[in-house]
């Protein structure tokens, strides 16, 4: 066990899919050359196969006793797309090609199944699920490294590769069920989000965070009782991992979404009790969790609706940005 | 420039000071503290250094203007961070911090990308072929003075064009230096409002000004917020989040629109129309409301025109000269039924003229006030008149029974798709609601009968007394009051800054009537080029028949992009331009047919001032680097071109043109840079901001110097979440419903029945539905928006952008009607009716309504094969509607960016089949 673990909750209700995130973590820590294709942040349409494609299949993770790892398969970086020039030059100033475009293919690229909706009109449904390293209590990159490269810091919990240890093995890369470790061809080493613990010792929240102007990524101690945190995962119980079942216990949270009702066949509405996004997929995401996770959303949803008072809708809310971020008063020098 | 905070090479070498940027205590406990030492942590943590933190935006048309901290690191700019000092407008609404997108977050990358025009360059292969040799820009700039001079003593002033475009509109001081130097040369400046479809007629036609907005947190003031035809959570990112926090608050948020856009996908209700009948949900709203007797009769009563008296034998609102006035304005006298004396009675506030432009304001002492009057907003009388007894009745009755006999939900139903229970359920939350409003964009301005929809929606707001208070309205935009710019353009010159309406230019310039016959049909070409004639040569519009078009200079525009259906417009009216100059930090299409190609400074390379209404603050762009390359700010590049045009004129001892357009000028050519820096004494842009700041009371009243180092700063009289008079923005609706002001329409009111012959002649004196236009023979309709990944062509070739979408255009297709056509997702498709074809990706996916496909605009012609993007299927830009060039009729008349006609985009269909490359 840690002193204490970082977290993070991500409310999929206010996602919106901009990718000002992954922008944000791209300009400050993957742009060398052997991370085009890396992004240690990115936002996938669900459902949908994801970044990297059908990274859902890949196996990896805990067996059910959590006593050993899972066979996991090395994610293809074909499977990833990545950040490919275009011919600029040769378009614009040069005059030998006529047709602006990607100097090759990128094949089927991280985002490309943005807004693929699943089921049919008009009730089809799909949302936006933003991803990270979840810097799991039991992370199983860290368990399958055969040289120890990975380590989880004790005064935060961030689980990091050690660069000067790493050997490429890439067993890391498989173990992960979430395929969030990659792999840079250029250096040989295993690479992943840091939770920007540079900015974290300072006092400033992760770039994903920071930059989120949809207001919806909470950042702060698990152990800190009533902090955004606690509230969401702890008390309301309304914050849930991804995919718990993989046994990682992972530290990034996400309020289930909620979507608007669909129509019966004469194009009336339907009641709440069958949501446009099947509970079934929801469950297959989240765990069994997510239903009483819902049912309280919708419960205090409506007491706003009728005029009450509701603390975890003005949590949610958040009127004060930085409230996100752990502490009210926070300052900007 | 100024250099903020201290850098954080320094802090961590011990120097002291704090970080410009958010701290929260509880985390950094957690740094450095125990574990084992590990070098490589020390290099990541080295990463996150830099040199200096300079206030930045990117002031383009998205309209965002959002607040950032730009990081430089070796004299390149290294990244960017949203500044996140934005406060709440009030205690009860969230924040606006911290603001900003993924373009932005992009632009410390992409302002170094190899789009970027680094030097002058000049043609030497075919127009459109890429080749180009480097020149100076001293060569360029005389050259292009000695073709501008060349041109104008040939052909006039007005042969030449100065296009601003949206890229630098925004940027006060880019505008005041352009709209200054456009006066100064008597060019024309093509507007980019209605040009671009952006006018809001419908909601000019109702209450006199084009655009009511308050700040986005009025969003979170709505009980029911009606998100119509528009996409937020795409196209507004840094504001989005209000709707669902407005959700979360108990309000319902409900999107209308026909596909299941991402807006739609966090609304507390969606409501799928079928394509362009907006107009016939809203009315089949109006009508549950009137019928069920939910309407708020006090407010039509004060602030509309539902209660005046319409003639029964030709539809005309009875007028003091019916009733025998004789007064100049006597036609401007409207009447009520008054119950409480059971007689007609003058309603308060009629009896207006129209100002006089430029003719010093006068003051109102008109009000709408009722008193002790009730009027009637039903019945029928008969009134004695001179020439007889007039039988009358109410424009709210005659309303009514229109709602009655067309718009019932069950008749709706049949046009929109939308179930009866539906429409009954949202027009009675919208109508019980504490305070409703419909937030809107410029995507309903695009349909040819984008003004009845837009009209449709003012009745909507105004039935239910939803205007003029925080949490109603019609939210679009508020245009910034514009006295500091008119003061600095016209300082010591003859005010003749000649905004040409865009569309009638290109209806006169590129045949527009053939279009309009070969896809419209002869009856609709020729009725509709009747009243374009009438509205020339009777009304006050400017002639654009005549003008032999010479030269066209571009700056911070693309208008090859999409301007008259894009490759035809390129072909029929650009490529016959003798002269192209475009100056853009980027290259693109426009400048691709250039003969001059000059390098502009982009976003963080320059300085200047935006405003933005949808946050109570002035943001200052500061210049954290010198421009790259040999790149100029804008104000520089007309300077230029004005010291070389007089240069040039005085070598070759040109006399002066005498222009005698309109106010007769004498344009001497050796005047001009003398004119354009006035002697000399402004010679930045910095220098035109601190002479507007004094000028315009919204602003706080600092030094430039002072706005930069902050950032933003709050403006003034921004209370609540509503703009007053003294701020920097329109107040269009409390100056009515709070100050009980009359509207600047001809009736005073808010006005819904236009007794205009050409309105009653085309069946649109009252809001109403028309059916949306097809081209005969094809059944897909092609729906447009603004991008999620794009501003417009700007960084839609960003190439993390584009790997984060498909690489290349795609465009949105239902799977049942792609099933039929055999196309499987991340086939290319070939587009296409009787007007044309281009190629893009399918992106099959149900979020699509059977019958439509979606292409986000913008994507620029050089990314589509054969240079033809979607506009090869869009014939509607001859599509200019009666209505919209009527004249002589209180405001409705031509007013420059008020009530001029818009481009049309939506007005047509097409089909699309597997494409065989």
């Amino acid at each position: 066990m840690t002193d204490k673990q970082v977290a993070m909750v991500i409310d999929l209700n206010k996602c919106i899919g901009c990718q000002a995130c992954t922008a944000a973590c791209k300009s400050l820590w993957t742009d060398e050359p052997g991370q085009e294709y890396m992004l240690w942040n990115n936002v996938e349409t669900k459902p949908g196969p994801g970044y990297p494609r059908y990274w859902e299949d890949g196996g990896g993770g805990w067996n059910e006793t959590g006593t050993g790892l899972k066979p996991g398969v090395l994610p293809p970086k074909e499977d990833h797309g990545e950040e490919i020039a275009l011919n600029h030059q040769a378009v614009y100033f040069d005059g030998t090609e006529t047709r602006l475009q990607q100097e090759r293919p990128m094949g089927k690229g991280a985002n490309w199944d943005e807004d693929t909706s699943s089921g049919d009109y008009p009730n089809n449904y799909h949302f936006y699920v933003p991803r990270l390293c979840n810097h799991c209590t039991k992370p199983a990159c860290l368990e399958a490294c055969p040289v120890r490269a990975i380590y989880k810091r004790e005064a935060d919990g961030i689980v990091l590769v050690d660069q000067d240890t790493c050997q490429g093995f890439r067993e890391c890369n498989k173990a992960c069920p979430y395929d969030k470790v990659y792999f840079n061809y250029m250096s040989g080493k295993s690479q992943k989000c840091i939770f920007c613990f540079p900015r974290l010792e300072e006092g400033v929240a992760p770039a994903c965070a920071r930059q989120c102007p949809g207001r919806l990524r909470f950042v702060g101690f698990l152990e800190d009782a009533n902090g955004p945190i606690d509230k969401l995962v702890n008390q309301w119980r309304v914050a849930l991992p991804l995919h718990p079942e993989y046994g990682t216990e992972p530290n990034i949270f996400y309020v289930p979404p909620i979507l608007p009702p669909k129509f019966d066949d004469k194009g009336n509405f339907v009641a709440d009790d069958d949501p446009r996004v099947p509970m079934e997929y929801l469950r297959s995401l989240f765990g069994p969790k997510v239903d009483a996770a819902l049912i309280t959303l919708h419960e205090e949803m409506e007491k706003k609706q009728t005029g009450q008072n509701s603390e975890l809708m003005d949590l949610l809310i958040a009127k004060e940005w930085k409230s996100l971020f752990g502490i009210p008063d926070v300052k900007v020098a | 420039m100024a250099s903020l905070g201290t850098s954080r090479r320094n802090f961590l070498a011990g120097s002291g000071g704090t970080l410009l940027t958010l701290r929260y205590g509880s985390l950094s406990a957690a740094g450095h503290a125990g574990g084992t030492y590990r070098r490589w942590e020390d290099i990541m943590r080295n990463k996150w250094t830099w040199d200096r933190v300079v206030r930045g935006s990117h002031g383009t048309n998205c309209t965002g203007n959002c607040a950032f901290n730009v990081y430089v690191r070796n004299g390149i700019v290294w990244r960017e961070e949203q500044q996140g000092e934005y406060a709440s407008s009030t205690p009860d609404t969230p924040d606006y911090s911290p603001r900003g997108c993924q373009k932005g977050l992009r632009h410390a990358k992409y302002m170094y990308g190899k789009q970027r025009i680094l030097y002058p360059l000049k043609r030497v292969g075919e127009r459109g072929e890429g080749k180009w040799e480097r020149i100076g820009w001293d060569q360029a700039a005389s050259e292009i003075a000695d073709r501008y001079i060349d041109h104008v003593v040939e052909a006039g002033p007005r042969s030449v064009t100065f296009g601003l475009g949206t890229q630098m509109l925004l940027k006060r001081a880019t505008f005041a230096a352009f709209a200054r130097f456009q006066c100064i040369t008597g060019a024309e400046l093509p507007e980019s409002f209605a040009g671009v479809g952006d006018l809001p007629t419908g909601i000019y036609m109702t209450v006199g000004e084009p655009l009511l907005g308050d700040t986005i947190a009025a969003v979170f003031k709505s009980k029911c917020c009606l998100i119509w035809y528009c996409n937020p959570a795409v196209t507004r990112i840094p504001d989005a989040h209000f709707f669902w926090e407005a959700k979360y608050n108990g309000t319902e948020v409900i999107t209308i629109v026909p596909e299941f856009n991402p807006t739609a996908l966090h609304s507390s209700k969606w409501v799928n129309p079928k394509p362009g009948t907006d107009a016939a949900l809203a009315m089949s709203m109006v009508q549950v409301i009137l019928s069920e007797g939910l309407h708020d009769t006090g407010f039509i009563q004060e602030q509309s025109d539902l209660p005046f008296l319409v003639r029964m034998d030709n539809g005309k609102f009875l007028r003091g000269i019916d009733l025998g006035l004789t007064e100049d304005s006597a036609d401007q006298f409207f009447y009520i039924h008054d119950k409480n004396t059971n007689a007609i009675q003058l309603a308060p506030g009629t009896g207006f003229q129209m100002p006089i432009p430029g003719a010093p304001p006068v003051l109102e002492t008109r009000s709408l006030d009722l008193g002790d009057l009730d009027p009637a907003l039903e019945g029928t009388w008969t009134i004695d008149t001179p020439s007889g007894p007039v039988e009358v009745t109410t424009v709210f009755q005659a309303l009514k029974a229109e709602c009655d006999g067309r718009y019932t939900p069950e008749i709706v139903s049949e046009i929109t798709g939308v179930a009866p229970s539906v429409i009954r359920g949202v027009a009675r939350t919208f109508a019980e609601s504490e305070a409703s409003m419909i937030f809107s964009g410029y995507r309903v301005c695009k349909w040819l009968h984008g003004d009845l929809m837009q009209r449709s929606f003012m009745l909507l707001l105004s039935v239910t007394g939803n205007l003029g208070r925080p949490g109603t309205g019609l939210q679009l935009w508020n245009m910034p009051r514009d006295d500091d710019i008119a003061a600095f353009a016209f300082d010591g010159i003859p005010p003749t800054l000649r905004v040409a309406t865009m569309v009638r230019w290109d209806y006169s310039q590129t045949n527009a009537i053939e279009m309009n016959r070969e896809f419209y049909g002869n009856e609709l070409a020729e009725h509709y080029d009747k009243y374009n004639r009438i509205a020339q040569t009777e009304g006050n519009y400017p002639n654009y028949d005549d003008i032999d078009w010479k030269m066209g200079v571009f700056m911070g525009l693309n208008p090859a992009n999409w301007r008259g259906s894009s490759e035809r417009w390129r072909k029929d009216a650009l490529e016959n331009l003798e002269t192209i100059v475009v100056a853009a930090p980027d290259m693109g299409t426009t400048p691709m047919y250039a003969d001059y190609v000059l390098p502009v400074a982009a976003h963080y390379e320059r300085k200047d001032m935006l405003l933005e209404p949808r946050t109570p603050y002035v943001q200052a762009m500061d210049a954290a680097v010198l421009p790259l390359g040999e790149a100029k700010d804008d104000f520089d590049v007309l300077e230029t071109f004005a010291r070389a045009i007089s240069e040039r004129a005085t070598e070759r001892n040109i006399a002066p043109v005498q222009d005698n357009y309109q106010i007769p000028v004498s344009r001497d050519f050796k005047q001009f840079h003398a004119l354009y820096t006035k002697n000399g004494t402004v010679t930045s842009t910095e220098d035109i901001l601190n002479f507007m700041i004094p000028l315009n009371e919204g602003l706080p009243q600092v030094p430039f110097s002072e706005m930069a180092r902050h950032g933003i700063m709050k403006t003034n009289d921004a209370e609540d979440v509503v703009y007053g008079e003294h701020s920097a923005y329109h107040d269009t609706m409390i100056r009515s419903t709070r100050d009980k002001k009359p509207y600047k329409t001809l009736t005073g009111r808010q006005q819904f029945y236009i007794d205009h012959d050409w309105f009653l002649d085309e069946g649109e004196a009252l809001p109403g539905y028309r059916e949306p236009l097809e081209v005969e023979g094809y059944p897909m309709r092609l729906l447009m928006g603004h991008a999620r990944h794009g501003i417009h062509s700007m960084w839609r070739d960003d190439p993390l952008l584009v790997s984060l979408q498909r690489g290349e255009p795609d465009i949105y297709v239902n799977p049942v009607d792609a099933g039929g056509r055999d196309v499987e997702d991340g086939d290319l498709i070939r587009v296409f009716n009787s007007f044309g074809s281009f190629v893009a990706m399918a992106h099959v996916t149900s979020a699509m309504q059977p019958g439509m496909t979606f292409m986000y605009h913008g994507w620029d012609p050089m990314m589509f094969r054969g240079r033809k993007n979607f506009g090869a299927v869009i014939p509607t830009s001859g599509l200019i509607k009666p209505t919209s060039v009527a004249f002589g009729y209180g405001h409705i008349t031509y007013r420059s960016l008020a009530f001029e006609p818009n481009l049309t985009l939506a007005d047509f269909t097409c089909d699309y089949e597997k494409y065989d490359s």
